[in-house]
């Protein structure tokens, strides 16, 4: 009997990593700075005396039949292979109803929902991988060709994880979209198989993140300032290179006010087996302070792979 | 005249034991041609379409004694090269990669693939002959002994890659998800 419970819990025990799954990063198909300067769908606004441009994606969605196409088409796909990705047009109408329901609602009492400035600039299309693409349109007396741009950037890392690019056949009285469709068709096999060598990366070394690091000026001490027979800032890197995937990560910056961990990578699962993400990650630096420094912090986070922690208090 | 009829028969019954050696002795020979052939992967593959939904338009140049065989073992080379080779691109036509990202697939998972490429194996369901397998003159080669085949062939590449993945030979893209 004792045999048999043994064995049935080391069954489980192996059964377990199998069984659960890591978070899955989120994708949207957007179109490039490129083609909407190109294409005449950019706002501008004033940002302390600096004019800046900023892609304006709702207008093109509302105008460019063509953009929707590809859009449609790339969603198509990626639902095939099993990997639904986040609609660009749905993600914007919902932020519109969110912003709607944030300045209506109010409590009984006539409380409003709390809104910090950091949740209001928060208030975007978030995704954890952006498929960016452009095309442009060749043209050559009657014949017209399209060439068709994708690029697979990471949110938090700023790397390109996959890509595919290629000018298609030069082709005399073809619709467009037809020309839009072929292209996508063309590249997106070899875009998704360059974004499945970055998962089997991930899983085989780790999410790659980035952390920070900051001090509230309210802070006694900085991250030179010695704790525990060493500064503040190599205690942190000690604890990261102990918390990473066979130590992996690279101090980008380091002062007394900030430092930039870059490519740290982060295992997928915990002790207890739970899917781990930046937030989650960085919790345990946050315990880690307080427990052994008796130092305050505030993590916030972006996506499954940004976190900053500020120090000094919550 | 029974003894010019034994004769006769007698030297029919030699022709015809013969005639049936030399031609197992020739199919036998072109056979082992085939599967010396199939069983190296001798063959080339080069990209004619590939903007149609879910299949790609490929030539492939096959090696064989025989030129009809050549045609049937370009099916077995045509879905080999989609899973473990691809095909690089020309003009305007972009390559592709390999369905299979790890280079020791093939030995890993060797009693799955022996299967899938048996004689009228499973790889079938999952190519067709264009134009019905007619060969154009200018793809029609004379190799040392052997002939060297282009043939186009259609390879529903959307439907191989389903049935890799829900065997566990290839990893989906959700896959750890």
């Amino acid at each position: 009997m004792k045999k048999l419970i043994i064995t049935t819990i080391l069954i489980i025990c192996s059964v377990l990593p199998a069984l659960s799954q890591a978070k899955k990063p989120t994708i949207m198909v957007v179109p490039s700075d490129l083609w909407c300067n190109t294409n005449g769908y950019m706002m501008e606004f004033d940002n302390q005396g600096t004019r800046v441009k900023l892609p304006d994606y709702k207008r093109a969605l509302q105008e460019n039949a063509d953009l929707m196409v590809v859009i449609s088409k790339i969603n198509e796909l990626m639902t095939q292979r099993g990997f639904p990705l986040k609609n660009l047009e749905s993600s914007l109408k919902s932020l519109e109803t969110e912003a709607a329901e944030t300045a209506m609602s109010s409590s009984r009492s006539g409380a409003e929902l709390s809104e910090s400035p950091i949740d209001k600039l928060k208030n975007i299309a978030r995704a954890d991988i952006w498929i960016q693409m452009t095309w442009t349109i060749n043209t050559m007396g009657p014949r017209r060709s399209v060439t068709f741009v994708l690029q697979g950037l990471d949110a938090y890392t700023d790397k390109q994880v996959a890509g595919a690019s290629g000018t298609g056949n030069q082709l005399i009285a073809t619709e467009l979209p037809i020309m839009l469709e072929t292209a996508v068709l063309s590249h997106l096999d070899n875009f998704n198989g360059q974004l499945q060598q970055h998962f089997d990366d991930m899983f085989e070394n780790g999410r790659e993140i980035t952390l920070r690091i900051r001090k509230w000026d309210s802070f006694d001490g900085d991250l030179m300032t010695e704790y525990g027979g060493d500064e503040l800032g190599f205690q942190i890197e000690s604890w990261v290179s102990d918390n990473t995937v066979q130590g992996r990560f690279s101090t980008a910056d380091a002062s007394e006010n900030r430092m930039i961990f870059e490519q740290v990578r982060i295992p997928l699962y915990d002790a207890n087996n739970r899917a781990v993400d930046a937030r989650t990650w960085v919790r345990g630096l946050q315990r880690y302070l307080k427990d052994r420094f008796m130092i305050d912090s505030r993590i916030t986070m972006r996506g499954l792979g940004q976190a900053t922690l500020t120090v000094g208090e919550k | 005249m029974k003894k010019v009829l034994k004769k006769t028969t007698l030297t029919l019954i030699i022709t015809l034991l013969f005639l049936l050696i030399a031609s197992e002795a020739m199919y036998g020979q072109s056979r082992r041609n085939k599967k010396e052939n199939t069983d190296i992967w001798k063959y080339e593959i080069e990209g004619v379409q590939t903007g149609v939904q879910g299949t790609y338009l490929i030539k492939v140049w096959s090696y064989s004694p025989n030129a009809n065989l050549a045609v049937e073992q370009a099916k077995k080379n045509a879905v080999h090269g989609i899973i473990f080779r691809g095909f690089a691109g020309t003009g305007r036509v972009p390559g592709q990669k390999a369905l299979a990202t790890n280079p020791n697939l093939e030995e890993e998972k060797q009693d799955f693939f022996r299967l899938f490429f048996a004689e009228g194996g499973k790889y079938l369901k999952f190519v067709s002959l264009t134009n019905d397998g007619a060969v154009a003159a200018e793809d029609r080669l004379r190799v040392g002994k052997d002939y060297k085949i282009g043939v186009i062939m259609s390879v529903n590449v959307d439907a191989l890659r389903k049935d890799l993945e829900e065997a566990g030979v290839i990893k989906s893209l959700g896959r750890g998800f």
